[in-house]
């Protein structure tokens, strides 16, 4: 029996050595983001929160109508979230500021699909439905969804929503960057055309924070300085800038490596050529092949501890 | 009697008043073509085009002119600061003297392109210019190059949204609704929410209304109902709706005790 | 081959199993609901909580109590130890049976069930639970094959279909006889794939929340994740083969088999002290021994899982007076089990905390329904094969094939 047992540990400690050894940050992991992606930079001091992107979102993606129209700004009162229905959504926020006649001063925040370089997202899904496009854009293929959402469990910003009325085919929602509008027409997202104070800019992702940069330094006491997106989840297309501390704002800390590392590292480490399992199952012969006539059918006739 | 008397003439002049505003042009209209007229509005609406007597003002023909104009793209812009840049106007002596057109639609084919939600704003350049007496407010920048006039306008610099050669510039649209609303904030004059410069596009309810051939009055407010729901429920919050009570001022009827139209008031369904 | 094995000649319809009808019929109707009015009219899913109990009991918790398969072959057939063979089998057949019912709980819970073959073609390598679904369905398949020795060994040379298909009769017999000159030279094979595809799975389990660092509470977050998920999976596999065969010989009053299952669990004071042991040793490495006293929801339910799950089971597999005990051994095994399932539950829905919404999640009525009704279901067909293949040992009575 000790034999036996020894083995047993040598079997069970290889296993877990080897998912031990993968927890190293593995140097082989690489980035899959697009070289120079198509964003959105966000300017919130600019927003002022007639939500006529919600409004040309729905257009341009031929959403669901809403339940009270574009121009009824008294949704505002209520802190909303993209769903199935909605892919972007603006909420006004009171950070504290207030003005000379100490009115509160609002801060309106637009919220959609991030498109991170390295979107979560993407790595989760188990058939590749979502996909980062080299333009940027985040794409879902309704197509191969199987409706696992293992999508919205990796989003770290909460954005896929999904028909959960839909009995039979169901999809993830969520911003598509008007993926089709800008790569096959050339024209630019819904949100950002419509906005009449351009708070959303459109454009590559490099020259955006040049912008950004650039409105930061120019403007000081205006904005703080942060570029939200430039680091959050190793990096985003859609980029926001802030007059208040994005904290105050519904922005949330999001790690700066992105999410996707770890897990790919893990899997990768473990499995690239299969060679762990290989490895298991040659030991796991060996074992058994070591075993063949140690058996102990006669320990039964012993009867108790073997 | 003076007093009735007295109440009669206010009453008229305010449906006079009324049948000013709706655009009824020549004389003061009698009381009775007031009331046929206020009536017939309400009925249609009928835009300035159409209507029988088709009458424009002339310099809104020539503004509508220039606002289809395109100006040759101004690459790059002399840069100085807003303060040097006000001094220098000052110093050549630009005023409100110089101002050759009083008067601008704010509406462009660059807008149109993407766009037609609202209807051009009216934008009173010299009223503007006579209040502010500061011309590098709006023209906040002037081309480099020299030859160029000094002050241009915003659809020289400001045009498509998103150039990549110009990433920083700001689209027309843009431009403008960043020039005009920041500035009303900061002065705290002039309006800043949409309906305050623009009309809204309505789109053709030609197509959008559907009633049968003679429709029963229950029938229209049903078929209004059907997209104006939180209209609607607001007409159910109003004084029009709720009022209870005599009228004392209505001539003839002060006697009568009046309710709004929640209960028996005319064209009440 | 065990030579004790036998089908049972119980009465099939006990009361037990008229209730376990009852509660499938409930989890049936629940079923049909999803299926008509969608996941959102039968479940308190949201865009904030996009898995619940399905995912964190049918699937996860599933998938690591159906370990017993996996611990006791590795066991009983790699390592020859052949004196365990008696549990084997119901080992094997709970195994079976939790990972349809695995994939069943995964029909309901994708929200288009009929695409669950898709994976099979658009494959995402990086996807963790791309791996995770391969090695499912492949293991899936590979215990039915390790299951049909059974099969063959009640019907071979005994094959009597009834009425028209009694003409298949031949056919039948000629597949079975085939089936088992194969498997008796092949099942070395599908043994120790079994295992490896378990490990695979087992741990990948865990990674799949890694992607989610910012969602997952940091008692449980941990980089180790992968490997707590399979030593516990290799820790509960004996216990939950002493739970369900404590159940079984007592539900159907055979012999207890104490001498098999007190030794197996003196493996598992091993097992469960190196989890107990990681447990600790990350907790302390990584420093969230400081959220164990801020009474939140998590909190409790991470106490409750490490005390009531592993330590107070692990000190009581201690003794020896306990493991002899049959009631005593039952309830530490319980306990593990319970605590193993808990640790699943905790990862996967009560540390789960989507920080934007915040958003409180509960399962509905029906939900708990469907997940019950699958348990139900999985035990009674367990009792069902059990009562008419040799799955069992049954005292006094040679059966053998």
């Amino acid at each position: 029996m000790q034999l036996s047992r020894r083995g047993f540990f040598k079997v069970a400690g290889a296993a877990g050595a080897g998912v031990a050894a993968s927890t190293r940050p593995a140097e082989a992991w690489q980035s899959r983001a697009p070289a120079d992606p198509q964003g959105c930079l966000v300017d919130l001091t600019r927003c002022i929160g007639c939500r006529k992107c919600e409004q040309g979102c729905q257009t341009v993606n031929r959403l669901p109508a809403p339940e009270q129209p574009f121009d009824d700004l008294t949704v505002l009162d209520k802190k909303r979230r993209p769903d199935e229905r909605t892919y972007t959504v603006i909420n006004r926020y009171y950070p504290g500021r207030r003005d000379e006649r100490d009115q509160l001063v609002p801060t309106f925040v637009k919220v959609q699909c991030m498109h991170c370089q390295d979107p979560a997202c993407a790595s989760a899904c188990i058939v590749g439905a979502l996909t980062k496009k080299e333009n940027g854009a985040v794409h879902y293929d309704v197509t191969k969804c199987i409706g696992c959402r293992y999508c919205m469990v990796a989003c770290p910003f909460e954005i896929p929503a999904y028909e959960y009325r839909d009995p039979i085919t169901p999809r993830v929602m969520k911003c598509t960057f008007c993926y089709e509008r800008v790569e096959k027409e050339g024209k630019r997202p819904g949100c950002a055309e419509i906005c009449p104070v351009e708070a959303i800019t459109f454009g590559r992702r490099s020259t955006l924070l040049k912008i950004a940069r650039n409105r930061i330094k120019s403007n000081p006491a205006s904005y703080v300085d942060r570029v939200y997106g430039e680091h959050e989840a190793g990096g985003t297309s859609w980029l926001y800038l802030s007059g208040v501390p994005f904290d105050r704002v519904g922005f949330i800390d999001v790690p700066h490596r992105p999410l996707t590392q770890l897990a790919e590292s893990i899997q990768s480490s473990l499995f690239s050529y299969m060679w762990s399992p290989i490895v298991l199952f040659g030991m796991l012969s060996g074992v058994m092949w070591a075993f063949r006539n140690k058996g102990d059918r006669d320990t039964r006739e012993k009867g108790g501890q073997p | 009697m003076t007093k009735r008397l007295s109440l009669a003439i206010a009453l008229l002049t305010a449906i006079a008043a009324i049948g000013g505003l709706i655009g009824f042009q020549g004389g003061v209209p009698s009381p009775s073509e007031a009331v046929a007229a206020a009536e017939g509005a309400e009925k249609i609406p009928a835009p300035p085009q159409t209507s029988a007597t088709p009458w424009t003002a002339p310099d809104q023909e020539a503004a509508k002119k220039r606002a289809q104009e395109f100006v040759p793209f101004v690459e790059a812009v002399m840069e100085e600061c807003d303060l040097c840049r006000q001094m220098r106007l000052r110093e050549t002596g630009l005023g409100i003297k110089d101002i050759t057109n009083s008067y601008f639609l704010l509406d462009s084919p660059i807008i149109k392109k993407t766009e037609d939600l609202y209807g051009p704003v009216r934008f009173k350049h010299s009223k503007h210019a006579s209040q502010l007496k500061d011309c590098a407010l709006c023209h906040h920048r002037r081309p480099l190059d020299a030859k160029a006039k000094e002050t241009t306008r915003c659809s020289a610099c400001h045009q498509e949204a998103f150039r990549s050669d110009q990433p920083e510039r700001l689209g027309l649209k843009a431009a403008f609704h960043q020039q005009c609303t920041g500035c009303h904030q900061e002065m705290q004059k002039g309006p800043t929410d949409c309906l305050g410069c623009h009309r809204k596009n309505v789109p053709d309810h030609k197509e959008l209304v559907k009633l049968p051939e003679k429709p029963e009055p229950t029938q229209v407010t049903q078929e209004c109902l059907r997209c104006h729901k939180a209209a609607g429920e607001d007409m159910l919050k109003t004084a029009h709706w709720l009022w209870k009570g005599p009228s004392p001022y209505t001539l003839n009827r002060s006697k009568h005790v009046e309710h709004g139209k929640a209960t028996s008031a005319v064209n009440n369904f | 081959m065990s030579a004790h094995a036998a089908p049972m000649r119980a009465k099939f319809w006990s009361p037990g199993v008229l209730v376990l009808a009852i509660l499938m019929a409930a989890g049936a109707a629940a079923v049909l609901a999803r299926f008509i009015g969608g996941i959102g009219y039968v479940s308190n899913l949201s865009t904030a909580r996009p898995w619940g109990i399905w995912i964190g009991v049918d699937v996860a918790s599933g998938v690591a109590l159906a370990a017993g398969g996996f611990t006791t072959a590795f066991l009983a057939h790699i390592l020859g130890r052949h004196y365990y063979e008696p549990v084997a089998r119901p080992a094997l057949l709970t195994a079976m049976l939790g990972y349809t019912f695995v994939v069943l709980g995964l029909i309901v819970d994708i929200g288009r069930s009929w695409a669950i073959w898709k994976p099979m073609v658009y494959w995402n390598f990086h996807s963790v639970l791309f791996e995770v679904a391969m090695c499912v369905m492949f293991y899936l398949n590979v215990l039915y094959i390790e299951f049909i020795p059974i099969v063959v060994e009640r019907f071979k040379g005994r094959v009597n279909l009834p009425g028209l298909l009694s003409a298949l009769n031949g056919v039948a017999e000629t597949l079975l006889s085939l089936a088992d000159t194969l498997l008796s030279k092949l099942m070395w094979l599908f043994i120790i794939a079994g295992v490896v595809l378990s490990c695979m799975h087992q741990s990948s389990l865990g990674s799949l929340m890694l992607i989610a660092p910012t969602k997952v509470h940091p008692l449980w977050y941990t980089p180790i994740l992968p490997l707590l998920f399979l030593t516990s999976a290799v820790a509960v596999g004996y216990p939950m083969v002493v739970f369900e065969t404590t159940l079984a010989t007592t539900s159907l009053k055979l012999d207890p088999e104490m001498q098999v299952l007190s030794p197996l669990t003196r493996i598992t004071i091993f097992l469960l002290g190196s989890y107990l042991a990681l447990k600790i040793g990350d907790m302390v490495i990584r420093g969230t021994y400081v959220y164990l006293l801020d009474g939140t929801a998590q909190t409790n339910s991470f106490l409750v899982e490490m005390i009531f799950g592993v330590i107070v089971p692990w000190v009581l597999l201690l003794s020896p007076a306990v493991r002899r005990s049959r009631r005593w051994l039952f309830t530490a095994c319980t306990l593990i089990v319970g605590g193993v399932l808990l640790n699943r539950v905790n990862v996967f829905v009560v540390g789960y905390r989507p920080p934007v919404s915040e958003n409180y999640y509960f399962p509905s009525i029906t939900e708990i329904l469907i997940t019950v009704g699958f348990i139900a279901g999985l035990m009674f067909l367990y009792r069902f094969l059990v009562t008419y293949l040799p799955v069992l040992n049954r005292p006094g009575q040679e059966v053998s094939a």
